[in-house]
C-alpha cells in the first residue's frame, strides 16, 4: 500500500505479502491468547482438573487477596528499575558504538550481541557464581578483609542479574532509535558556544530519545515476562507476576488462576505500549 | 579590501594562519597553510575534493585539532581554545539544523548558550529572521522547510550570534542551480552589510570567482595561489591554478629561456624557463583571422603567431567554440558572437595571434 505501488497491483500484492505473518500469529498467538482468556472464567478444582462452569472468581479473587496488588505493584515497580538500571549502563555504550566506524564498530557490535549466543540460564548461573556468599565478589571482599555483603537471592540480585542480560536489547534498540542522533549537530551545537554537557543535554538527548522509549518498552515487557533469571536469583524470596504464574501453572497447576494472572500482565503491556505510542507522538 | 590593506600593514590579518598543518598518519591532508584574512574580507578556499580545504576550516572552527601551526584571531591564540569559546559561526554543508527545535529555537540556541536575557534573545532572533527574509516561519520545523529555507535558517542561526568570523563549508552544494544564484547574491550581500569577515569553502571555481573578495586555491594540502579573482586568471602562480581556474589551453614544448619552438615556429612567454614547459593561454585570449595574412601588430606589446586550419567550430550563443589545428597541435579558440561576422568553417586556413603578456608558462616534471 505504499505510495510509490503502480496500479491495483500494488495493495494486492502487498494484502498477499501479509497473509503469512498473518496466519502465523493467528494460530500461535491470538488463538491461544484468546483461550487462555477464556480459561480465565473457567473454575478449576483443587486437583488442578478445568470444570465446565463459568465464573468471575478468578478475577474477583485477585482484587480480594491484596497478596496480588503487591504482586501487581512490585512486579511493576522492580521491572522499571530494571529497566531504568539498563538504560543508564546501555546508554552510553549505544552512544560510543553509533559514532564508531569501520571495524571497531564491527568487532563492539559483535561483543554487545555475543551475550545473546548463550542462553539467559547460563548466564544467570554465572551470576550466581560471581555474586553468590562464596562467589568472586564476597571472596574479593573477605581478602580486602571487609565484611561480606548479601547480593544475591533477593531484589538486588534479580535486579542485577536481568539488567546485565537485558544490556544487549536495549543497546540494539537505542542504536536502531539513533536515527537522527548526526555528529554534525553536535559540532554545530559547539561551533554556536555549547559545552559538550551542555550540547549533550540540548540536542544528543533529545534525539536519542525515540531510542531511549524504544529501548525502555522492550526492557521493561521483557523484565515483566522474565521469570528464569528472578526465580533462580530471587531464590524464591522475590514474588513477581511471572514466576507467580510459572508456579501456578506448572507447580500448583492452578491453570485458570495462571490465565488470569496472564491477561494482567497481558493488559500491563498493552498499558506500556499504550504510554508508548503517546510518548513516540510527542 | 582596505581591511586587508591595513591587517597586512600590521603584518598580521585578522584571521591569521601559520604554518598550519594536519597529518593522518604519513598523509598531510593540509601541509603548511599560512595566510592573513582580512576584517570583513570574503576569501574562498578553492579546490578539487581532498584538496584540504574543508579539513583547513573545520581546523579553524577547532573541530579538528592542528597537528602543527598556529591559528590566531585579531592577535589572539586559538590553537588550543576548544570549539565553543573560539566565536565563530559555521554553515555545514548538510545545514546540521537540530531537528527538534523549531527555527527560532535553532536561532536562540547560541544566544542562549551565551546567557543572553531573554528579551534580548527574542528581539536578535526576530532581526535574524528578518535578515534571511523568514519572519513568517519562526514557529516551524527544520524538516518543514525547503532546501534554501533550511540554508537561510543554517545561515541566520551561524550569524545571530556575531561571530568573529563566519565560515562556510559548501553551503550552496545542496541547492539546485537556480537557487545556488539567487543565494549566492544573498549571501554576498549580507556579508557585505554585515562587514562579516568570512571564509567561504567551494570546489565550484564560479562561486569563488564571482562572490570572493580573494580566493585561496589549494590542491593536495597545499595552498597553490592566494589572489584575487583576477590575479588568478590573469596571473596564475601555477598550472595548477592555471588549469583549474578558467579554461586554457595547454602545449607541452622544450623552453629556452623565454623562447619556445614549435613546429618551426618560435613562441615567447612572459617569463623564461628551460627545459621542459608547459606553455598556457587562454582560448578567448586567442585572436583569429581567414587567411595566411599576418594580422597588423596590435598596439598592446608583442604578439605570438601562429597558422592553422580549422578543424571544428561549435555555436554555443554568445560564444562560437573552435578547435584549430596548428604546429601538430589542436587549440581552442573562443570568439564573441557579438559583430554577427560569418562563423569559420571547419577547414579554412587562419592565423592565431596572442599577447607574450597573456602566455604563462610553467615549469613541467620531465
Amino acid at each position: 500500500m505504499s505510495a510509490g505501488a503502480p496500479g491495483a497491483r500494488g495493495p494486492m500484492l502487498a494484502v498477499a505479502l501479509l497473509i503469512p505473518i498473518f496466519a502465523v500469529n493467528a494460530l500461535v498467538f491470538f488463538w491461544p491468547t484468546f483461550n487462555l482468556f477464556k480459561m480465565s472464567f473457567i473454575r478449576g478444582e483443587a486437583t488442578g482438573a478445568l470444570t465446565d462452569e463459568t465464573t468471575l472468581a478468578n478475577w474477583t479473587g485477585l482484587f480480594r487477596d491484596s497478596f496480588y496488588s503487591e504482586l501487581l505493584v512490585s512486579s511493576v515497580t522492580i521491572s522499571l528499575v530494571i529497566t531504568a538500571l539498563t538504560l543508564v549502563l546501555s546508554y552510553p555504550i549505544a552512544l560510543y558504538l553509533h559514532r564508531a566506524r569501520g571495524l571497531r564498530r564491527t568487532v563492539l557490535l559483535v561483543l554487545v550481541i555475543s551475550p545473546l549466543l548463550t542462553s539467559a540460564v547460563v548466564r544467570t548461573y554465572g551470576w550466581i557464581a560471581i555474586l553468590s556468599d562464596g562467589g568472586l565478589v564476597n571472596s574479593l571482599l573477605k581478602a580486602l578483609g571487609l565484611p561480606a555483603q548479601r547480593l544475591i537471592f533477593n531484589t538486588q540480585g534479580v535486579v542485577l542479574g536481568l539488567a546485565e542480560i537485558l544490556m544487549p536489547y536495549m543497546i540494539l534498540a537505542l542504536l536502531a532509535g539513533f536515527g537522527r542522533l548526526d555528529a554534525r549537530l553536535e559540532e554545530a551545537a559547539a561551533t554556536l558556544g555549547a559545552r559538550p554537557r551542555q550540547a549533550f543535554w540540548r540536542v544528543v538527548l533529545p534525539l536519542s530519545l525515540p531510542g531511549v522509549m524504544l529501548g525502555c518498552l522492550l526492557c521493561f515487557v521483557l523484565a515483566v515476562s522474565s521469570f528464569i533469571t528472578p526465580k533462580l536469583l530471587g531464590g524464591g524470596r522475590v514474588f513477581l507476576l511471572a514466576t507467580e504464574i510459572y508456579d501456578q501453572a506448572i507447580v500448583t497447576l492452578n491453570w485458570p488462576l495462571a490465565a488470569t494472572l496472564s491477561m494482567v500482565v497481558l493488559i500491563v503491556f498493552g498499558l506500556a505500549l499504550a504510554l508508548y505510542a503517546r510518548a513516540a507522538r510527542l | 579590501m582596505a581591511g586587508a590593506t591595513s591587517a597586512d600593514a600590521a603584518g598580521e590579518g585578522f584571521l591569521s594562519l601559520r604554518g598550519l598543518t594536519k597529518r593522518y598518519g604519513g598523509f598531510a591532508a593540509v601541509d603548511d597553510l599560512s595566510l592573513d584574512i582580512g576584517k570583513g574580507e570574503l576569501v574562498a578556499f578553492l579546490g578539487p575534493s581532498g584538496c584540504g580545504k574543508t579539513t583547513s576550516l573545520r581546523m579553524i572552527a577547532g573541530l579538528i585539532e592542528a597537528s602543527a601551526g598556529r591559528i590566531a584571531v585579531d592577535g589572539r591564540d586559538l590553537t588550543h581554545v576548544p570549539t565553543y569559546e573560539r566565536d565563530m559561526g559555521m554553515v555545514f554543508q548538510s545545514y546540521a539544523l537540530f531537528p527538534h527545535m523549531s527555527v527560532a529555537g535553532n536561532l536562540a540556541f547560541g544566544l542562549e548558550m551565551r546567557k543572553l536575557a531573554r528579551a534580548e534573545i527574542e528581539r536578535r532572533v526576530r532581526e535574524a529572521l528578518a535578515l534571511v527574509h523568514l519572519e513568517a516561519l519562526g514557529d516551524r520545523k527544520p524538516a518543514q522547510l525547503s532546501g534554501g529555507q533550511q540554508q537561510r535558517v543554517a545561515l541566520a542561526r551561524a550569524l545571530v550570534i556575531r561571530p568573529s568570523i563566519l565560515l562556510l563549508d559548501e553551503p550552496l552544494s545542496n541547492l539546485d542551480a537556480k537557487l545556488r544564484d539567487d543565494m549566492r547574491a544573498e549571501i554576498r550581500d549580507i556579508q557585505t552589510r554585515l562587514k562579516a569577515t568570512t571564509i567561504f569553502v567551494t570546489h565550484d571555481q564560479m562561486e569563488a570567482l564571482t562572490m570572493c573578495d580573494r580566493v585561496a586555491v589549494m590542491n593536495r594540502g597545499r595552498l597553490e595561489q592566494l589572489g584575487t579573482p583576477e590575479d588568478l586568471y590573469e596571473r596564475p602562480a601555477s598550472a595548477f591554478v592555471a588549469t583549474f581556474v578558467g579554461r586554457i589551453n595547454r602545449i607541452e614544448a622544450t623552453a629556452e629561456g623565454d623562447v619556445v619552438r614549435l613546429g618551426g615556429e618560435a613562441l615567447r612567454a612572459a617569463r623564461s624557463a628551460h627545459g621542459p614547459v608547459e606553455l598556457m593561454v587562454r582560448p578567448h585570449r586567442i585572436e583569429m583571422s581567414a587567411g595566411a595574412a599576418a594580422p597588423p601588430q596590435a598596439q598592446d606589446g608583442p604578439r605570438n603567431m601562429l597558422s592553422g586550419r580549422v578543424a571544428r567550430s561549435v555555436f554555443a550563443g554568445d560564444l562560437q567554440h573552435y578547435e584549430v589545428e596548428a604546429a601538430g597541435r589542436l587549440l581552442s579558440v573562443e570568439r564573441s558572437t557579438v559583430s554577427h561576422e560569418p562563423p569559420l568553417r571547419p577547414g579554412e586556413a587562419v592565423t592565431l595571434s596572442w599577447r607574450v603578456a597573456d602566455t604563462f608558462m610553467f615549469e613541467r616534471a620531465s
